[in-house]
């Protein structure tokens, strides 16, 4: 995934088409990425997330921004790609643009429970004061 | 008593012949993909999102052809996306002559052929479009030809056509749709605001946010093509006071392509 982002800094489209899955090799623009490169100059790339795609496994996913200026403008692109291994190799499969993250969870304290600062005293007379 | 109401007449009869009278030739067209990308050295093209809320006769087939977006209160409503010829209604075809002919006739768009009909709405929900709009000269009087007939279309060829290539379009249009809709947060909140408005509207969107979901296309061939378009309709736009959106838009468009051009190695 690095090794595209870098290909993607040096123009390389080549490397790019070529760490595309089989089947998503047609629906490749490849005029409009190198449009694109053109048009942008990358300024850094931020890997957020992972998962799976260790040694033992066939598919894996990486969450990333990565950071370009378009126009003068700083902007991010913000992608969790999923990956296969093919022949030995790793290639592109398909990404989804701005994930959403997973909910937060909140949890209600009782007033009358012990506080979750760890002071011992109850909620209300800690910090629900 | 109740049927009796309801009860219609036995036959409903449109009739309607072309008088090439150019009247239709005016103002948005809406093409296939195909169509705007064998015509981008005339249109100046884009895109244009419209939505149509739950309940609206169009819904079904809308949400069918495009996408479907979530509404508050738990309401949908299904969103069209159309490529479109950008043109300001009050301007011609660019290809219309001056003698109010088509001069592209052989090869005019699909929309065109399939006029008074539209694959747009359902077969059944087409008895308004033989009615000729204010200055249209449709021939509709009793010497024209029944054209439908119980809300079937009597020569049904190019509806066929047409609907098959929207079919077709929808293939590639809703993906292209939900995947901008991720890329571009701010897109979902202004269409929900469109949706919203009781009067309706469109969001109008560059056409060059669907060029890399057509892998055929060369970006760059395509920028060629459309900036010398661009540039002549915000000419020809430059000054007109109702036009000033047009005018906006063209000029943006321009620049935006001969940047893109200008990039072919």
């Amino acid at each position: 995934m690095r090794s595209r982002f870098t290909a993607f800094v040096h123009g390389d489209l080549d490397y790019i088409e070529s760490t595309h899955a089989e089947e998503v090799r047609d629906d490749f623009n490849r005029s409009a990425a190198e449009s694109t490169v053109k048009s942008v100059e990358w300024v850094g790339l931020e890997i957020r997330d992972t998962s799976e795609g260790g040694e033992d496994d066939d598919t894996g996913t990486v969450e990333f921004a990565a950071r370009f200026k378009k126009d003068g403008e700083l902007l991010v692109h913000h992608e969790k790609s999923n990956f296969r291994r093919q022949e030995g190799r790793w290639v592109y499969v398909d990404g989804k643009m701005n994930p959403k993250g997973k909910p937060r969870r909140v949890d209600k304290v009782g007033r009358n429970e012990p506080c979750p600062c760890g002071s011992g005293k109850k909620y209300k007379k800690c910090c629900g004061a | 008593m109740l049927r009796s109401l309801r009860a219609r007449p036995e036959t409903m009869e449109r009739r309607f012949s072309c008088t090439a009278c150019g009247k239709c030739c005016h103002g948005l067209l809406p093409l296939t993909i195909d169509d705007a990308l064998a015509h981008a050295d005339k249109f100046p093209l884009i895109v244009i999102w419209t939505p149509v809320r739950q309940g609206g006769r169009s819904f079904r087939i809308t949400a069918d052809l495009g996408i479907t977006i979530q509404l508050k209160k738990r309401k949908l409503a299904a969103v069209q996306i159309a490529p479109t010829a950008y043109i300001p209604p009050t301007f011609s075809c660019p290809e219309l002559t001056a003698d109010g002919l088509c001069s592209i006739h052989a090869v005019r768009p699909q929309r065109c052929r399939t006029m008074p009909f539209s694959a747009y709405r359902d077969e059944k929900d087409q008895d308004d479009l033989m009615i000729p709009r204010s200055g249209w000269v449709c021939d509709t009087a009793h010497q024209a030809p029944v054209v439908y007939r119980d809300r079937s279309i009597i020569d049904r060829q190019d509806f066929e056509v047409e609907r098959a290539q929207l079919v077709r379009d929808a293939a590639i249009l809703k993906p292209y749709a939900e995947w901008l809709l991720d890329s571009v947060p701010s897109l979902g909140m202004e269409l929900q605001k469109v949706a919203m408005k009781p009067a309706g509207g469109q969001l109008l969107v560059a056409f060059s946010t669907l060029i890399p979901r057509l892998p055929k296309v060369d970006i760059f061939a395509f920028a060629e093509k459309q900036f010398p378009v661009m540039t002549a309709f915000a000419e020809r736009t430059a000054g007109e006071a109702g036009l000033v959106d047009f005018h906006q838009r063209y000029v943006d468009s321009a620049a935006e392509w001969e940047k893109v051009a200008r990039g072919r190695s």
